[in-house]
């Protein structure tokens, strides 16, 4: 719960309407995290576009429901919020949108200075962010396709390393400065999502265990959030623009699990369904 | 042990956090060398067998005094450590990343050790004590925590 807290809230608050009559009370208010809970890192593994739907699904909902200050660092601009997530958020206030700072760096060497500054001071006043989302980090990591050669992916994981080190670094020292100032926002998190080369192709089965890339990021990142798309018939037949299968995983799932201080909380839900409907409504469903 | 084991165990440490042995190892260090001043060949041997090939280069750049440990004024912390060449790594408070060749083939790539000379200098020094101090603003600290600040 403490790991993916932000996702688990994001899948509980837009858990479809039977699923919540089922959990009677919905969507519960999140508990105030213990301070010795630490930073949380999860990766979003998967294909770009849905990932990136829910790393703005979170922003909001961090930004609106828990008023949390986020920054979002994408490549691509964002001229308008997407319809589908207007959808699912109707309540949103621009107020609450004013917590996300979106930041567009072109280069990864952009983006690791513009991480490295957060601790200066016009970053952390008069609030630190205490959610930090990288959207696509292949399109920072990754060089065009031709640009590699024979497999070989060492400057490639290394810069990885270093942008994952800095961003857990970096949270670790949010984390510090929010408890520092009693905010009710600590410890600072990290969500980045990451499509696999392999991924990319038509015939994508999951993200290989072998993407060198994936390899470093899962050292760094303590859960794994894959996103799996389903295509079995009943997904066609029910009239449902797309179903995709949730899986969490990772260290961060196991440290959580034997922690006193899961129980008095749900534990953490290792599978859920994602239910993308042709209006771009999204609902989740615990599996 | 024998070495095929050690290899195993090094092998699943792949989450970055370092494993019981060597924490206890770095306390054994810290209260020993905080009541005598030195470090004893058993831990040394220890030192050794945990951490193979770089525990030695490790050891020579505590000797050479070779790690810093910066602070900025925001409170941000961050080690750099003088290797061998004269060149200047930064290496992070909270996690093990080193610049170096050494940590990107054999660490990242081979998934041989569980960190660089670098690494285990800073830690050593930490655990000794015997780490400079220095002072940076807040954008020298951010621009070597982003690798972009002149060595």
């Amino acid at each position: 719960m403490v790991m993916t807290d932000i996702l688990a809230h994001v899948f509980r608050t837009f858990m479809s309407q039977s699923e919540q009559r089922k959990e009677l009370d919905v969507p519960p208010p999140l508990p105030p995290l213990p301070p010795e809970a630490g930073c949380s890192t999860v990766l979003l593994v998967g294909e770009r576009s849905t990932s990136r739907s829910l790393l703005l699904l979170a922003a909001v909902t961090a930004a609106s429901q828990m008023g949390m200050r986020v920054m979002f660092f994408t490549q691509t601009q964002i001229q308008s919020l997407p319809v589908s997530l207007q959808k699912c958020v109707p309540s949103l206030s621009p107020e609450s949108l004013k917590k996300i700072q979106f930041s567009y760096p072109r280069t990864v060497e952009e983006l690791l200075q513009q991480v490295a500054s957060l601790h200066e001071s016009p970053n952390t006043s008069p609030i630190p962010p205490s959610l930090i989302i990288v959207d696509r980090l292949e399109s920072f990591l990754c060089a065009p396709a031709g640009d590699s050669y024979s497999g070989f992916h060492s400057g490639e994981q290394s810069s990885a390393a270093h942008l994952s080190a800095l961003l857990c670094d970096t949270a670790a020292f949010l984390t510090q400065v929010l408890q520092q100032r009693a905010s009710s926002s600590a410890p600072c998190r990290v969500i980045a999502s990451f499509q696999p080369e392999r991924d990319t192709g038509k015939d994508s089965g999951g993200p290989s265990a072998t993407d060198p890339i994936l390899d470093v990021l899962d050292r760094y990142f303590k859960i794994r959030c894959t996103l799996d798309r389903d295509r079995s018939y009943e997904a066609a037949a029910a009239g449902l623009q797309e179903i995709w299968n949730i899986y969490l995983s990772g260290t961060g799932i196991r440290d959580t699990s034997s922690t006193k201080h899961c129980d008095d909380r749900p534990g953490v839900a290792q599978e859920w369904q994602l239910f993308i409907f042709p209006d771009g409504l999204m609902e989740f469903k615990l599996v | 042990m024998n070495r095929g084991a050690l290899k195993h165990e090094v092998a699943v440490m792949s989450d970055f956090t370092l494993p019981d042995v060597a924490q206890q190892l770095f306390r054994d260090i810290q209260k020993t060398y905080q009541e005598t001043s030195q470090i004893p060949d058993e831990l040394l041997i220890a030192l050794k067998f945990v951490f193979g090939p770089c525990a030695l280069p490790a050891l020579d750049l505590v000797d050479q005094r070779s790690v810093t440990c910066l602070s900025s004024p925001s409170g941000r912390k961050a080690f750099q450590v003088m290797g061998g060449s004269g060149r200047l790594y930064t290496c992070f408070v909270s996690c093990h990343y080193c610049p170096c060749p050494a940590f990107a083939y054999t660490v990242l790539r081979r998934n041989e050790g569980l960190l660089c000379k670098h690494i285990l200098a800073a830690y050593l020094c930490q655990a000794t004590g015997v780490s400079q101090q220095e002072s940076v603003s807040d954008q020298q600290m951010s621009a070597l925590l982003s690798g972009t600040a002149a060595p």
